[in-house]
């Protein structure tokens, strides 16, 4: 029996796992950027000249939400300045010159035994390693862990890796099964409940096996297999899929109480605790038309994009587009010197050849996004009444509701920018809410004189 | 690549998804007219080659009212997406054999320049076009468009005969000729696209696997006509019989799954569907039975078209993560602030 939710599309997925893992050499320069995680950013704790080691602590942000950042390599700071960040903009970041010593920074020990049994010590341990959501989203990790404590009664693992190409996750339960295992029960021990679940897609067979093989019992985990179906892997799908609770508009899954926790978390969660080593690299999945080959690359954060594409094949063709991430929800980097972060799990190079896009689009209103769209919305009239700039309707239609899978815009014969008009739409409420917040504190204020 | 390179190259950025499925308007209305060529290669069998030249015909007067419509607008040409070339077909498929090769050229402009193209082109139209441009000429040629040709398998010598529809519509008892057999293979005079039940299954179970279509709107539609002529029966046949004759004489199984489930003009949601099949079917019913022209699917779908609006407008479904026990607690929440304001 697999589990799953409804509805949803079925991408062509371009996976390649039996490319084995690659070692990328760091680059001589890397490019670190303040702000890898959802929240406040970090301020730099080092200056132009400081040298640091690989895994020193060189910013940090004393908010709740926020997660320190490390340095991937060993070697002097060469700048303290804003770079290009892959998810646009210009953000303040550390540069490092490669000394290629990768002298390690001791400030992080393993955890003791004691201290592994120990939540407290574990969440301070994930904050201190700078662990966020490394499924793409780059919450930070011990704060969504905290936020469940008391509520979740349902610990949900994030293995579906349901966007194409992407193989990081797959490499990792292949490659680190027992490592996993134990870090997905640190982040149960934790998040103090009885079980984890570990949602798997079967197009993962290998993997499902292996860890079944292990003993997943032992360390209170029970591995759920899921249908092969996008958006599996999206924290609301993956709660409906293994606990068969809905999560409630506008709320998050540990209001049903279920908090979701990717792979590649856990591997960190992992890696911090037992060998006292902070988020500094990760798989990266290297693909996409322009490329001579496809790479899972084990690349150091802060590598510019493109040095990995060179050093994982080169390109065979002038790229168009790089994506971050997954091609379905992935985020288009605007150069290539942007750095890969924390939350990187792929870099797409494409060409003409996986754009569809065409000019004047018209909606021919046969209602595929509707057949297709996990949250039960109805994007074909969500659109229309965003092109009138209809607000009151789109809420109506729950535009707010949509958290941009791109279901509907895969599956749209036509060609619409669907999923890019509701962010657009989303944003646009966003502020006007926070006009009319700032026009109420205006008026109070005045009032109050 | 070296860094001076890089920095020339100018790079798209695009919200996601970055990709896209293969099946786009195109290939849809490709697969669409793929779905129609068991028929007409039925139709060529039945009828001689007259059939395929005024699909061609009707085909490139389509295409060329679609192209001096948008180029005298000054508007992008929509000729490539393929949708005015399926009009033509369906256009030319519901007329009788023996009707003239200029028929088409009127019935294409009333279907595309009027019926699609005045209401801003393809999905916009809020009535089918090949069925608009059929009422159109039934009620401008009603000479032209009732006048059958006898197919060839049936060896009869003569130039024109009565339909299996028009035996219904009469009531009067059906001819042995028109066996249940000769009506699904085609063998029996009619628009030429309607003839061969099997065929027209055929593209329809095409299109269904290919889930260009669902399966709501034909099964609906073609369900209903078979309980309520089932049930209701008529004088002089068994019921059985009045039932199998209504489902395979007539445009029924043509116009429930090519032109019933016409994007444009047929509900989005999934119960919508339903209904909308259901509403075509009884209003088929109805106007076999009581209308005064024998014309129940043009018709019932032309009545459908217009209620789409309203269907989906009424079938709204809720978000994910709202629970039957949420609408009713938002039902009360509402009846209460009602009746306090009174």
């Amino acid at each position: 029996m697999t589990h799953t939710f409804k509805r949803g599309v079925h991408p062509n997925y371009m996976k390649a796992p039996e490319i084995p893992i690659s070692v990328v050499t760091p680059p001589p320069q890397v490019i670190i950027p303040m702000a890898q995680h959802i929240g406040a950013p970090d301020k730099p704790l080092v200056a132009v000249g400081d040298y640091v080691k690989m895994g020193q602590k060189i910013g940090e942000n004393p908010a709740p939400v926020s997660a320190p950042v490390h340095s991937s390599v060993s070697g002097k700071v060469v700048a303290v300045e804003p770079r290009p960040h892959p998810l646009g903009d210009m953000i303040m970041s550390v540069v490092i010159e490669n000394d290629y010593q990768d002298t390690p920074c001791e400030d992080l020990q393993p955890l003791t035994e004691q201290e592994l049994k120990d939540p407290e010590a574990i969440l301070t341990r994930i904050r201190e390693a700078g662990v966020v959501g490394m499924g793409g989203a780059m919450f930070p990790t011990a704060f969504k862990i905290r936020g469940g404590i008391g509520k979740v009664d349902k610990l949900v693992i994030n293995g579906a890796e349901c966007e194409p190409y992407l193989n990081g996750d797959h490499l990792t339960m292949l490659n680190f099964p027992e490592q996993l295992l134990k870090g997905i029960e640190l982040v149960r021990i934790a998040s103090g409940v009885e079980k984890a679940y570990y949602g798997i897609e079967v197009n993962k067979k290998d993997a499902i096996d292996l860890l079944n093989s292990l003993h997943p019992e032992k360390y209170g985990i029970e591995i759920v297999p899921e249908k092969v179906k996008y958006p599996q892997g999206a924290e609301k799908m993956q709660v409906k899929a293994v606990t068969g609770r809905e999560v409630k508009p506008g709320e998050i899954p540990s209001g049903v109480g279920a908090n979701v926790v990717s792979t590649r978390t856990c591997y960190a969660v992992y890696q911090a605790c037992y060998e006292g080593k902070p988020v500094i690299e990760r798989i990266v999945t290297v693909a996409g038309s322009a490329m001579n080959q496809t790479a899972n690359a084990l690349t150091r954060v802060g590598t510019p994009l493109g040095y990995l594409a060179e050093q994982c094949g080169g390109f065979a063709v002038t790229p168009r587009k790089i994506v971050l991430g997954g091609p379905m929800m992935g985020i288009c980097a605007t150069s290539f010197d942007a750095p890969t972060i924390k939350g990187t799990a792929g870099v797409l190079f494409f060409t003409e050849k996986e754009d569809k896009t065409v000019e004047n689009p018209s909606c021919i209103r046969c209602g595929k996004c509707i057949t297709v769209c996990p949250m039960n919305l109805e994007p074909v009239f969500m659109y229309l009444y965003y092109s009138k700039g209809d607000f009151d309707m789109m809420q109506k239609y729950h535009i707010t509701d949509c958290f941009e899978c791109g279901s509907c815009s895969f599956n749209c014969p036509a060609r619409m920018p669907l999923t890019h008009a509701f962010k657009t739409a989303k944003l646009m409420f966003q502020a006007k809410a926070a006009k009319e917040k700032a026009a109420a504190e205006a008026a109070a204020a005045k009032e109050a004189k | 690549m070296a860094k001076n390179e890089s920095s020339k190259i100018v790079l798209d950025v695009a919200y996601q998804p970055q990709v896209r499925t293969n099946m786009d308007t195109k290939r849809i209305m490709l697969n669409v007219m793929l779905a129609l060529l068991p028929s007409l290669l039925a139709a060529t069998y039945e009828f001689g080659f007259k059939p395929v030249l005024m699909v061609i015909v009707s085909m490139c007067s389509a295409v060329f009212y679609e192209w001096a419509y948008r180029r005298l607008l000054k508007k992008n040409s929509t000729i490539f997406d393929f949708s005015a070339c399926l009009t033509g077909m369906l256009v030319a498929m519901t007329l009788p054999t023996s009707a003239p090769w200029w028929l088409p050229l009127i019935g294409n402009f009333f279907a595309i320049v009027i019926v699609k193209q005045l209401y801003g082109g393809l999905g916009k139209n809020f009535v089918n076009p090949a069925l608009a441009s059929r009422a159109f000429l039934i009620a401008s040629y009603a000479g032209i468009m009732t006048t059958w040709a006898p197919p060839r398998a049936m060896g009869v010598d003569a130039v024109t005969m009565a339909t299996p529809m028009s035996y219904l519509y009469t009531g009067q008892p059906m001819p042995e000729y028109f066996s249940y057999g000769n009506m699904f293979l085609g063998i029996m005079p009619g628009c030429f696209g309607e003839a061969c039940k099997l065929a027209l299954l055929l593209g329809g179970l095409y299109l269904i696997i290919r889930k260009i279509i669902s399966w709501r709107i034909p099964v609906s539609y073609i369900g209903t006509v078979a309980i309520l002529t089932f049930a209701f029966g008529h004088e002089g046949y068994d019921n059985f019989s009045w039932m199998m004759y209504n489902i395979l004489s007539g445009a029924l199984i043509l116009a429930a799954f090519f032109m019933a489930t016409d994007y444009a003009t047929s509900p989005v949601t999934m119960p919508g569907q339903l209904l909308y099949g259901v509403g075509c079917g009884a209003l088929t019913v109805l106007i076999r039975y009581f209308g005064s022209y024998p014309e129940g699917v043009t018709y019932s779908i032309l009545i459908m078209n217009i209620c789409t609006w309203a269907i989906d407008k009424a079938f709204r479904r809720h978000q994910f993560g709202v629970t039957k026990e949420d609408i009713a607690a938002e039902k009360a929440a509402k009846k209460a602030a009602k009746e306090a304001a009174k």
